[in-house]
């Protein structure tokens, strides 16, 4: 018999354990058990096994194993799971328009005015000289070998999906500074969704959702993108001086005159800052999330690796690194500017 | 001329801790400052401050730091919460108000100037002397024409559209007065205004509120660590050492009559040639027979009187107020209210 029999016999469990109260005729293995009851006795506290689930579930089957377990967490996820898509895909199915919409509006645009389009958003969001030149730069060597139409859809994802964890991250952010519960109930869930590792996200959007949905991907890289925009508007505002806070209050201002006039225009470099890693994160995720059918570059990442095409995979690598040096150059730009505005106008 | 009070402050205590209402029995039985700390674990931060200030007066509440007076301000628009007492404006206990009804009391009968300045960075000059009229949704350019107009009055016109960070100290303070002034509220609140700037910048803007109280008469409640600033500016002098009254009244009065070894000790490097006035050292018109050698006004400063008679100590003068003798100054008795009492012996030790 096993290790841990004797350990549930001492505490008087047998019975609950159920050992004891065999109805059918003994098992082989049983019977073999039994005959080596000698032998196995002797067992010395040198080769005393872990007591895991699967070991002490050999001493009582009350005990579940491990693989009961995650039958369990399968068993709880599918049953759940068709509650959960009646409420969860409604409400995310605009997700997918969005994104689908966006795709085909960014491809569908002619290249020539695309290009000037972006260049022009670029120049009036920085206002300077070197950020367009570096996107124009950017987009003819992309649309030169022939990787324009991939980076398109790429960069059409990232658009939207910093778009809306932006859009969803501020008011989080907001509600934790003034919430001293609510962040810290927060900072758990965000610490997770940072330190998961990217491909387990996708476990159960897959099960959810079918892989063929856009909101698939979209909301896998809007969970990990959205955390640092959350963080950093939370962080921005609890650092607002203390003293301008103060004399807001002094000339009698309301919650939302402050927040509006003085918290969130003083918090606006910290959440730009945020905005910035908000985006470089969507764009590691995009690549990830070519394995759920997203479009773009990642896909001949992923052609590279699964076909050994090493030139394909290589190149796109390549395309990919110039695009998140362009994204982090142009968001700094921007940053800078709200920075000059705010410090030495 | 009786002047009404404005504000009134009666046995207000503030203790800082976990349990603050239990500390408040123990304090309201004479449990000491000290022993509150060792004991309770509280910190007492006022115990039972009376003030009354009238309407139309400068009161300076004066104390070193840690004396609890930037704490006391703060009760004023109750920035800070008292633990128990009554602040009584007008009549009206500030305590009893509503959230809404205490925003609308800070929006127009309180405005405040700050020892950092606290202005807001992203906005102009313009918009943020208006700020207080913009709170109460009052149109942007109703609010740029009242806040034009006390930019100019505390001299910053053509500094409308510049950026507070584009200032220099002093005329980032000038920002946060005219920013008190647009507001037009009766009260004014003023937290170290002046201790941030550099001495000459100091007594400019000392002036500058001086004469500006002339015309405006506002009940101004000045906070200040400086004696001198104190002396110039007060009509009325709170002197505050470890969360307590220690002394109150008229500053020559209190230069004069020091309470304590404390305040004693603390008026002993003050010019008080300087400070010290006509009236607080002259006798009544009781012996109208003196022979006077001249007329000095009621008002004059003991080292005007000094020069006037080149050091000779015989010498009687006779006090005029409004074209009226109201009495006789000796200059025997002006040189010895020069000499500051000399600390009792409690204060030396201290000391």
């Amino acid at each position: 018999m096993a290790f841990y029999d004797s350990m549930f016999s001492t505490l008087g469990l047998q019975d609950w354990c159920g050992t004891t109260k065999q109805d059918g005729p003994m098992t082989m293995a049983q019977l073999l058990a039994k005959s080596n009851k000698t032998s196995e006795a002797d067992t010395s506290l040198w080769d005393m096994p872990f007591p895991s689930l699967d070991n002490l579930h050999a001493a009582c089957s009350a005990i579940p194993r491990t693989r009961d377990m995650t039958n369990g967490v399968e068993q709880f996820f599918l049953s759940i799971k068709s509650s959960l898509q009646f409420v969860l895909d409604p409400l995310t199915q605009p997700l997918s328009w969005l994104l689908d919409g966006t795709l085909w509006l960014f491809v569908a645009t002619p290249w020539w005015l695309l290009i000037s389009l972006t260049i022009l958003a670029v120049y009036f969001t920085t206002r300077s000289k070197g950020a367009p030149l570096l996107v124009a730069i950017t987009w003819l060597f992309l649309a030169f070998i022939d990787h324009y139409t991939y980076a398109v859809q790429t960069m059409a994802i990232i658009f939207i999906c910093t778009g809306l964890s932006v859009l969803i991250g501020v008011p989080i952010g907001i509600a934790m500074s003034k919430y001293d519960r609510l962040q810290k109930s927060a900072i758990p869930v965000l610490d997770m969704l940072q330190t998961l590792p990217t491909f387990v996200y996708l476990i159960p959007l897959i099960f959810l959702f079918s892989v063929t949905e856009s909101k698939l991907y979209g909301i896998a890289i809007i969970l990990y993108a959205i955390v640092p925009v959350v963080r950093l508007t939370d962080l921005g505002i609890r650092l607002v001086d203390q003293d301008i806070i103060e004399a807001a209050n002094a000339f009698g201002m309301t919650a939302r005159q402050k927040l509006l006039n003085v918290e969130l225009p003083l918090a606006l470099p910290t959440i730009m800052a945020g905005v910035n890693q908000t985006i470089m994160m969507s764009l590691a995720m995009v690549v990830i999330a070519s394995l759920v059918s997203a479009p773009g570059l990642g896909v001949l990442v992923l052609r590279g690796i699964n076909n050994l095409e090493l030139g394909v995979g290589l190149v796109s690598g390549f395309c990919i690194v110039i695009l998140a040096i362009l994204l982090d150059r142009v968001s700094k730009a921007a940053l800078a500017r709200v920075n000059v505005s705010h410090n030495s106008h | 001329m009786t002047k009404m009070i404005k504000v009134s402050i009666k046995n207000l205590y503030k203790i800082f801790g976990p349990a603050p209402q239990t500390a408040l029995e123990f304090a309201k039985q004479g449990v000491e400052k000290n022993e509150l700390m060792e004991k309770h674990g509280h910190v007492m931060g006022l115990k039972d401050i009376n003030v009354d200030m009238k309407d139309g007066d400068i009161t300076v509440i004066m104390g070193l730091s840690g004396s609890g007076k930037s704490t006391l301000i703060r009760h004023f628009n109750r920035l800070i919460e008292p633990t128990d007492g009554q602040i009584l404006i007008d009549g009206v206990d500030v305590m009893t108000l509503s959230d809404d009804d205490l925003r609308k009391m800070r929006q127009t009968d309180m405005s405040m100037v700050f020892q950092k300045f606290a202005l807001l960075p992203h906005k102009t000059v313009l918009e943020n002397a208006g700020t207080a009229l913009r709170i109460r949704g009052i149109s942007a350019n109703e609010a740029d024409v009242e806040a034009i107009k006390w930019l100019d009055r505390v001299g910053l016109s053509g500094f409308e559209n510049h950026y507070p960070s584009q200032l220099s100290g002093g005329m980032q303070q000038r920002v946060g007065i005219a920013r008190a002034l647009t507001s037009n509220a009766a009260v004014m609140l003023m937290d170290e205004a002046f201790s941030a700037l550099d001495p000459l910048i100091r007594t400019d803007m000392q002036d500058l509120l001086l004469e500006l109280q002339k015309e405006l008469h506002k009940t101004i409640i000045f906070i200040s660590h400086d004696l001198d600033e104190a002396l110039k500016l007060a009509d009325h002098l709170v002197i505050l050492k470890d969360g307590e009254v220690i002394q109150q009244g008229e500053p020559q009065a209190i230069l004069l009559n020091p309470a304590d070894p404390y305040i004693e000790n603390f008026v002993s490097d003050i010019n008080r040639a300087r400070v010290l006035r006509v009236r607080s050292v002259m006798h009544p018109l009781a012996e109208p027979s003196i022979k006077t050698v001249g007329q000095v006004d009621y008002n004059d400063t003991l080292e005007s009187v000094i020069s006037h008679s080149d050091g000779d100590t015989n010498k009687v003068y006779q006090v005029m107020k409004d074209e009226q003798a109201i009495g006789t100054i000796c200059m025997k008795d002006l040189v010895r209210a020069l000499v500051p009492r000399t600390p009792s012996d409690e204060g030396t030790q201290a000391a």
